[in-house]
C-alpha cells in the first residue's frame, strides 16, 4: 500500500522537467524506511558514546569499570542523589533550567535567545513532524479518527511559526560566526557542522513547502518539483536531525540535560 | 593488529566522561578564566580547549574509528603539551560558574591531571615534591611535626579533649603564625574551649588532591584517615578551619577518599564566628578608625562550597569597618592564582593573576585587602609588591577579628 507522505501532491500530477517524480514521490513506505535507518544510525552511535562513557569509573577514586554500558546509567543516578556542598538545587529548577536554559540567559541575553530560538523551533517541528507521521500511520492501520490532510492542514499555522522562530535562530547564529569576532575566530568545523546542516533544513524545508504551496514567495517554482524537494527535505532532516546526533555537536541535545542533571544544576 | 590506545580512562568517573560531550565552545568560560588572561590568552590555556582536546583523544582512543580501525596513536609531544596546559590552572572553578552546560570543569581538570600523573607526565615542575614532602614531613614545609607546635604562646589555653577542635592547617602553624594566634586567642577570649590535634596533625593533602597527586602512596587518604581518627580522639563534634584549602578538602575531599562521611561538622572560622556574632557573644573592644576593607573570596571557600556571607557578616559586625566591595566579588570573584598548585608550579603566573586582583582592589581604595585563607593572604601579598600598592593592608579576617577585639598580636613572629 502506498500514500503520500504529506506531499501535497495528486497521483495524477505529470513531470513536464522529465524527472523521476513519481519514483521520487514519498510515500509512507518511503519515510518508514529511512526513519528506520536513521534510528538505527542514531541507536549505533549513542551505544558507542555509551560504551565509551561507561569506561569511566562509577565514582570519585575507584577504579575503571568494566565497560559495561549500564556503568552510566549508575554512576548518574548516584551522582544525581549524592549530597552537594554548598551548590546544588533541586530536580525541578534544574529541568526548568534544561528547558529555559537558565544559565545561558545569565550569561548572554542574545545567546540565549539565539539558542531557543533554535531548540525550541527545532524541538516544536519535530514533535509536529512526528505528530503528522502517527497520525498517517494510525490513518494507514484503517482508524479513520482522523485525516491526515486535516491534520495536515492544522499543523500549518504552527509549522510556519516555529520554522520562522527556527529561521530567526539560525540567521542570529550565522551572524555570530560571520561577525561576532570572539565567535568567528573560535568556529572550527565542530560548530559550523551544526549549523550548516540546520540551515540545509530550513532552506529544504521552506524550499519544499513553497512548492508544494505554489506560494513559494511568488517565484513559480514549477510544482511537479515538490516530491524531490519534500523527499530532499526528508532525508536530510532525518540524517541530520537524528542520525547524525550521537557523531556531532547535537549530541549536547542529549548530554546537556544530563550534565546539569548530574550536576544539580551547576555551581 | 590493534594497537594501544595512547590514553586511558584513569580517574574519569563515567559522568565525566560524558561531561566531555556536553561542552557547546560557547567560550564564556574562555571570557571569565584567569589564568588564561594573566598569561596573555594562549589559546591551550583556554577551559575550553582543554575539554575539547580530552575529548578528541577520547575519540582518538575510544570512539567509532577506534573501534572499527583500532585507536590513533596522540603524538607524546601533544600530551606533554596538554599536561602543561592543564596544569596551568588555579582551579578556581570560575569557568564551572559561568559554564551554560554546568560542567563540573574544576573536577575534569584534577581527574585529568591524576591521569596524567599515573600516565607518568605530570604533575607541574616542583609540585612533584608535594609527595615526598607531605609523605615524610606529614606537611609540604620540610618541617618537623613537632613545629607545629612551636607557634603556641604560654597564654593559649589549648584543652586536651573538647567538642570544638580547631585544626590549624600547616601554612598557619609552620609560616603564617599570626592566623594561628589570631584563631587560637579569638576563641580564648570567646570562652570556646577547643582541642588541637598538635604534633600528630597531618597536611589536610589539599596541594596533593588539585595536582593530581592523590594516589600516589595512598598519602591523601591515609593523612585524611590520621586527621578524622585524631578529631575523634580529641572529642570533636565541630571542627574549625581559618584556612580555605584545608576547609575545602576537609568537607569535600576527604570523605570522598575515606568513603565516608565525616563524623564531626565542618566549619569555617567565619562561619563560627558569624553564628556567635548573631547570638551576640563578641564584645568588640577595640574598633578600628573608619578603614575601609574590601574582601576577596577564597575559591576554597566561595564557589567551591558556597561560602560568601559569612566573612561579609564578620567584616560588617566589625566596628570602624567600612566594607566596600570590590566589581567580580562571590561567585563571579577573580582568583588571586595561588591555588591548584600554580603557586608552586608556575609562580609567575600566580604573580601576574595576583597583580589582577591587586588591582581590582586598588579600584576601591581600600586601606585593606582582606580574605580568609593564608594562600590567597600570601599571594595577594606578593600581588601588592608587585604592583607597589605598600600603603595596602593585606590582612585576613581572623586577625582583623582579633584585633577589634582588642587581642594583642604583636608578641607573634612568623616563620
Amino acid at each position: 500500500m502506498s500514500m503520500e507522505y504529506y506531499s501535497g501532491l495528486s497521483a495524477d500530477v505529470t513531470n513536464s522537467f522529465g524527472m523521476l517524480t513519481e519514483s521520487m514521490r514519498i510515500t509512507f513506505a518511503a519515510v518508514m524506511i529511512m526513519a528506520t535507518i536513521a534510528i538505527a544510525i542514531f541507536m549505533i552511535g549513542m551505544y558507542i558514546n555509551l560504551k565509551k562513557w561507561s569506561l569511566g569509573s562509577e565514582g570519585y577514586g575507584l577504579a575503571p569499570s568494566n565497560g559495561s554500558i549500564f556503568t552510566f546509567p549508575k554512576t548518574l543516578a548516584y551522582q544525581m542523589s549524592a549530597k552537594g556542598h554548598g551548590h546544588g538545587q533541586g530536580i525541578i529548577a534544574t529541568l526548568i533550567d534544561a528547558a529555559f536554559q537558565r544559565r545561558a540567559l545569565r550569561r548572554s541575553p542574545g545567546r540565549w535567545l539565539m539558542h531557543l530560538a533554535i531548540f525550541g523551533g527545532w524541538i516544536a517541528l519535530c514533535i509536529m513532524s512526528i505528530g503528522m507521521f502517527v497520525v498517517e500511520l494510525i490513518y494507514l492501520a484503517g482508524v479513520h479518527v482522523l485525516d491526515p490532510a486535516v491534520f495536515r492542514e492544522m499543523l500549518s499555522l504552527p509549522n510556519d511559526i516555529f520554522s520562522y522562530i527556527l529561521l530567526v535562530g539560525i540567521i542570529i547564529a550565522i551572524y555570530r560566526r560571520l561577525f561576532v569576532a570572539r565567535a568567528r575566530n573560535s568556529t572550527i568545523a565542530f560548530d559550523s557542522g551544526l549549523l550548516i546542516g540546520l540551515t540545509i533544513i530550513v532552506v529544504t524545508g521552506f524550499i519544499a513547502d513553497g512548492i508544494r504551496n505554489g506560494t513559494f514567495w511568488g517565484l513559480g517554482m514549477h510544482s511537479e518539483l515538490a516530491p524531490p524537494a519534500s523527499l530532499f527535505h526528508v532525508v536530510i532532516s532525518l540524517l541530520f536531525c537524528i542520525a547524525y546526533i550521537p557523531f556531532s555537536k547535537y549530541m549536547h541535545m542529549i548530554v546537556g540535560p544530563l550534565t546539569l542533571m548530574a550536576n544539580k544544576g551547576g555551581e | 593488529m590493534k594497537g594501544e590506545p595512547s590514553i586511558t580512562v584513569n580517574n574519569f568517573t563515567a559522568v565525566q566522561l560524558m561531561e566531555l560531550d556536553a561542552c557547546v565552545r560557547c567560550g564564556e568560560c574562555v571570557e571569565w578564566c584567569p589564568t588564561y588572561d594573566a598569561a596573555g590568552k594562549p589559546a591551550g590555556l583556554a577551559p575550553r580547549d582543554k575539554i575539547l582536546r580530552w575529548s578528541k583523544y577520547m575519540n582518538k582512543s575510544y570512539g567509532l574509528r577506534a573501534r572499527l580501525f583500532g585507536p590513533k596513536a596522540i603524538p607524546e609531544e601533544e600530551i606533554e603539551e596538554f599536561k602543561n596546559d592543564v596544569y596551568g590552572c588555579t582551579t578556581c572553578a570560575m569557568c564551572a560558574t559561568v559554564c551554560e552546560m554546568a560542567i563540573n570543569t574544576v573536577e575534569l581538570w584534577e581527574s585529568m591531571r591524576s591521569n596524567l600523573v599515573k600516565r607518568g607526565n605530570g604533575p607541574y615542575g616542583k609540585q612533584g615534591m608535594f609527595v615526598k614532602l607531605i609523605g615524610e614531613y606529614k606537611n609540604p614545609y620540610m618541617e618537623d611535626p613537632k613545629n607545629r607546635l612551636n607557634w603556641i604562646p604560654d597564654d593559649v589555653k589549648i584543652a586536651d579533649k573538647a567538642d570544638i577542635v580547631y585544626f590549624g592547617g600547616c601554612t598557619a602553624e609552620l609560616k603564617q603564625t599570626k592566623l594561628a594566634f589570631a584563631t587560637a586567642r579569638v576563641l580564648n577570649k570567646l570562652g570556646i574551649e577547643f582541642a588541637m590535634l598538635g604534633e600528630d596533625e597531618v597536611c589536610c593533602c589539599s596541594a596533593l588532591v588539585r595536582t593530581g597527586q592523590y594516589e600516589i602512596e595512598d598519602i591523601a587518604r591515609k593523612a585524611a584517615r590520621q586527621n578524622v581518627d585524631g578529631m575523634v580522639a580529641k572529642g570533636a563534634k565541630t571542627v574549625v578551619y581559618a584556612c580555605a584549602g584545608c576547609f575545602r578538602a576537609s568537607l569535600v575531599d576527604w570523605p570522598r577518599l575515606l568513603g565516608e562521611e565525616l563524623p564531626f561538622k565542618v566549619m569555617h572560622i567565619t562561619e563560627f564566628l558569624e553564628g556567635l556574632i548573631k547570638e551576640g557573644k563578641l564584645q568588640w573592644e577595640k574598633p578600628f578608625d573608619n578603614l575601609t576593607v574590601t574582601y576577596h573570596d577564597p575559591c576554597h571557600l566561595g564557589r567551591h562550597v558556597g561560602v560568601f556571607e559569612p566573612p561579609r557578616s564578620v567584616i560588617n559586625a566589625i566596628p570602624g569597618l567600612n566594607l566596600k566591595e570590590m566589581d567580580r566579588i562571590k561567585a563571579h570573584q577573580r582568583c588571586c592564582g595561588a591555588g591548584g598548585g600554580v603557586k608552586a608550579g608556575l609562580p609567575d603566573l600566580a604573580l601576574k593573576i595576583a597583580e589582577t586582583r591587586v588591582q581590582d582592589a586598588l579600584a576601591k581604595s581600600p586601606d585593606i585587602l582582606s580574605s580568609a585563607c593564608p594562600f590567597c593572604k600570601r599571594n595577594l601579598s606578593d600581588g601588592r609588591d608587585s604592583v607597589g600598592a605598600k600603603e595596602l593592608v593585606v590582612e585576613d579576617i581572623i586577625v582583623l577579628t582579633a584585633e577589634a577585639l582588642g587581642i594583642r598580636l604583636d608578641d607573634c613572629v612568623e616563620g
